[in-house]
């Protein structure tokens, strides 16, 4: 009798504890927020994987501000690793109670609208005015059908980046860099040095710091996919260029190119930083770099060559946008502080304390002329801003949104001399088509 | 109240269910609700945010017929159970063998060779990603002082698989614990009865310790069978962007299925492809189990 009533006592317990965890939606709110809202202060909940030492402060300090100019929001930020955020974050719209702002993929923005996964800001505001701010080339990513699913923040571009001392050492002009693919080669065999058998220094070459995908973009001024995903890989072009890339890997030989390949990982041993590389494609933030670990580098920035004189000197750039995702509480107020985000004051801080190029044209342009940056800082970040216009970013089609795991490893495959760039080409043609169609 | 409302037995077993009720219930609302729903969503182009709507065996007919991607990805995983479980399982058991043994100082061995289970996870593989690197790695340069040109490993569609298993037989340490507890616990007469018919050390092991830790075996063959078709962190970790490595060669089934789920936002079809897995995995353990009485020996059972 006894045992039965504590046995019964025990059970009534499990099932309030269970039932106690449908009480745990706000569980993430402190009382200090709890506080705020009853006072009638918005809490906007901001996701980020900004959590580094020296990113971290940076947005902290942008949030702080602007929940100072007002006393009708309170943006609170959580940090979420890299490899986290977005997999918690659509779990969280799954559950129904998502963040009001998060740091997400530029290049996806496009496929989490037509999923479902994000707000249209289009709708909340009206209209689309508010691109007037954006370099074109990143507003129009975040389009899905005519309507906005999140503001621009950051962006990157590629540009080649050389040693300008190693010019001047073989009789190069070194404010002149290669213009054309034909220069670079020219360039790189003089820029070669070989001891015996071994490489004392690389003139170039084109897999370091960008795929083969930069490589046919540059070419031909787009993606290979668009967003319709129609695909245009199997094309003469295209097989010339991959044999070009691999032509490089031929001659240097594949040892000289993956023991180079491992030095990348270290920034002391980095070969374009020790000298050892002549000339690279790298990010322009790449600059940090070179300011934090080879101060000395007599180094020259320019954009990444074009195919042919004429041709253009595509780039390519990825990025970051602010999102609301579809669920937000309070989306009216998490839009509002995406506007300060974006807005001059906020870009250029973040543009100058991090070497970013930021969405916000006017900041991009302010920063590159800040006081902040050394003289070489300066030059970099105007070349970086300059770049932009040769710069496209590459969405992903809504209909074929993992179109790469079906290319690269073709590719793959015909750098490895399994096949030639005609079948490599050919096959990840078909094989895409195949996707596209599968999800049409 | 009724004092004789329950026996002593019904009592008992009341008692008993009380005690898993931790585990039932958060079976049911932890993994049987998810489960169920999962197995329900793989029949739709469920996408966790907006849609879901009933597209019957689509997502199972694909991955049969049209995805080559899927059928690269379960090769992989195959390849990888069918060369890391019988070698781990193998590599435990002589280890063991070994740490048996009465010498002297044999628990800085045991420790040393249990180390690497102790350490875990994303550490160990960018460790070995150090370790396996073509010209700086430990792995190739002590290749080289007995003059072997050792492979790219991770950069050579042929040798990515391989790499794995070898970092796996690194951490074989917590599997040989379980063989060495077991085989601590097989009883000195059973040896000093073969060694006075003169039963030489091979023989003890292969007639003695291997029959006496027959149940520890096929419990590690169940669950690293279960594990190796499980491989997800590993290739994520080790391959760029978690692409699945060059030409595709460590896109293991986990990996594809998550690129589907969380990269393309095909829910739907990834949970199809999980229930694949599941089938595939259950027949292989039904298999294993009936299998079992054949070769397991339990000591004092009644042959079950």
């Amino acid at each position: 009798m006894v045992s039965w009533k504590k046995t019964g006592v025990a059970l009534g317990g499990a099932l309030l504890m269970l039932s106690g965890c449908a009480g745990f939606t706000t569980g993430d709110e402190t009382e200090e927020e709890t506080a705020l809202e009853e006072e009638g202060v918005e809490i906007v909940d901001f996701w980020t994987f900004w959590g580094s030492e020296t990113r971290r402060p940076i947005i902290d300090k942008i949030v702080a501000d602007f929940n100072e100019s007002q006393d009708e929001i309170e943006v609170v930020h959580s940090y979420y690793p890299w490899g986290d955020i977005w997999t918690k974050e659509l779990a969280a719209i799954g559950a129904g109670d998502p963040p009001d702002v998060v740091i997400n993929d530029i290049n996806a923005t496009a496929l989490r609208g037509m999923e479902g996964q994000a707000e249209s800001l289009t709708a909340i505001m009206g209209n689309n005015d508010i691109s007037e701010r954006f370099y074109p080339e990143l507003w129009e990513a975040t389009l899905y059908e005519g309507e906005s699913y999140g503001l621009p923040f950051n962006t990157d571009t590629r540009m080649l980046f050389y040693n300008k001392d190693a010019f001047e050492e073989v009789g190069l002009d070194p404010e002149a860099p290669p213009a054309t693919w034909a220069e670079l080669e020219e360039f790189a065999l003089m820029l070669d040095e070989k001891a015996g058998e071994e490489y004392e220094r690389i003139g170039f070459y084109p897999l370091w710091g960008v795929g083969y995908d930069v490589w046919l973009t540059n070419l031909n001024g787009e993606n290979y996919i668009d967003q319709e995903g129609n695909v245009s890989l199997a094309t003469e072009e295209n097989a010339e260029v991959l044999n070009w890339l691999k032509s490089w890997r031929d001659r240097l030989g594949a040892d000289t190119v993956d023991s180079f390949k491992a030095k990348f990982e270290s920034n002391q041993g980095h070969p374009f930083l020790s000298g050892e590389l002549g000339m690279m494609i790298a990010n322009m933030n790449f600059y940090t770099q070179i300011r934090d670990y080879a101060p000395d580098l007599n180094f020259g920035v320019a954009p990444i060559p074009e195919y042919e004189p004429g041709n253009g000197f595509t780039s390519w750039g990825g990025g970051f946008v602010a999102e609301i995702p579809k669920g937000s509480d309070s989306p009216e107020a998490a839009l509002e502080f995406m506007k300060y985000l974006t807005d001059v004051e906020a870009q250029t801080y973040w543009a100058v304390q991090n070497f970013d190029i930021v969405a916000n044209r006017e900041a991009a342009e302010l920063a590159a002329q800040s006081e902040e940056f050394s003289e070489d800082g300066r030059m970099v970040y105007e070349a970086g801003t300059e770049n932009m216009e040769h710069t496209i970013l590459t969405p992903v089609p809504t209909v074929a949104p993992d179109f790469y795991t079906l290319v690269n490893p073709e590719v793959d495959e015909f750098l490895l001399g399994e096949q030639t760039a005609e079948e490599a080409l050919q096959n990840a043609q078909e094989a895409v088509e195949a996707l596209v169609e599968q999800n049409q | 109240m009724n004092k004789r409302f329950l026996t002593h037995k019904q009592k008992e077993g009341l008692a008993g269910y009380i005690f898993v009720m931790p585990f039932i219930v958060g079976f049911i609302a932890l993994t049987g609700g998810p489960l169920v729903f999962s197995f329900i969503a793989s029949f739709t182009n469920y996408n966790v945010a907006s849609d879901m709507e009933f597209i019957g065996i689509e997502n199972y007919a694909q991955l049969f017929t049209a995805d080559q991607i899927f059928m690269t990805a379960l090769w992989n995983t195959v390849y990888f159970v069918l060369f890391s479980v019988p070698l781990t399982t193998l590599g435990a058991l002589f280890l063991a063998a070994l740490l048996n043994q009465d010498v002297p100082g044999m628990r800085v061995f045991r420790t040393i060779y249990y180390l690497p289970a102790v350490l875990s996870g994303v550490g160990v593989y960018l460790l070995w990603m150090q370790l396996l690197d073509p010209t700086t790695g430990l792995i190739n340069i002590a290749l080289g002082w007995f003059g072997i040109d050792g492979p790219n490993w991770l950069f050579d569609p042929d040798w990515t698989k391989p790499s794995l298993i070898l970092m796996k037989m690194w951490s074989v340490g917590g599997s040989m614990l379980l063989y060495l507890a077991s085989m601590q616990g097989i009883s000195k007469s059973l040896y000093e009865a073969a060694e006075i018919d003169g039963a030489s050390g091979w023989k003890k092991f292969i007639f003695i310790t291997v029959p006496m830790v027959t149940p520890i075996i096929f419990f590690d063959l169940v669950t690293s069978t279960i594990g190796a078709f499980q491989i997800f962190q590993e290739a994520y970790v080790m391959t760029s962007n978690g692409e699945g490595g060059p030409a595709n060669s460590l896109l293991f089934y986990n990996l594809y299925l998550w690129n589907k789920a969380f990269e393309a936002f095909d829910m739907g079809y990834a949970m199809a492809m999980s229930w694949v897995l599941f089938v595939i995995v259950f027949v292989i353990t039904i298999f294993n189990l009936k299998l079992a009485p054949r070769w397991v020996h339990y000591e004092g059972g009644d042959d079950k």
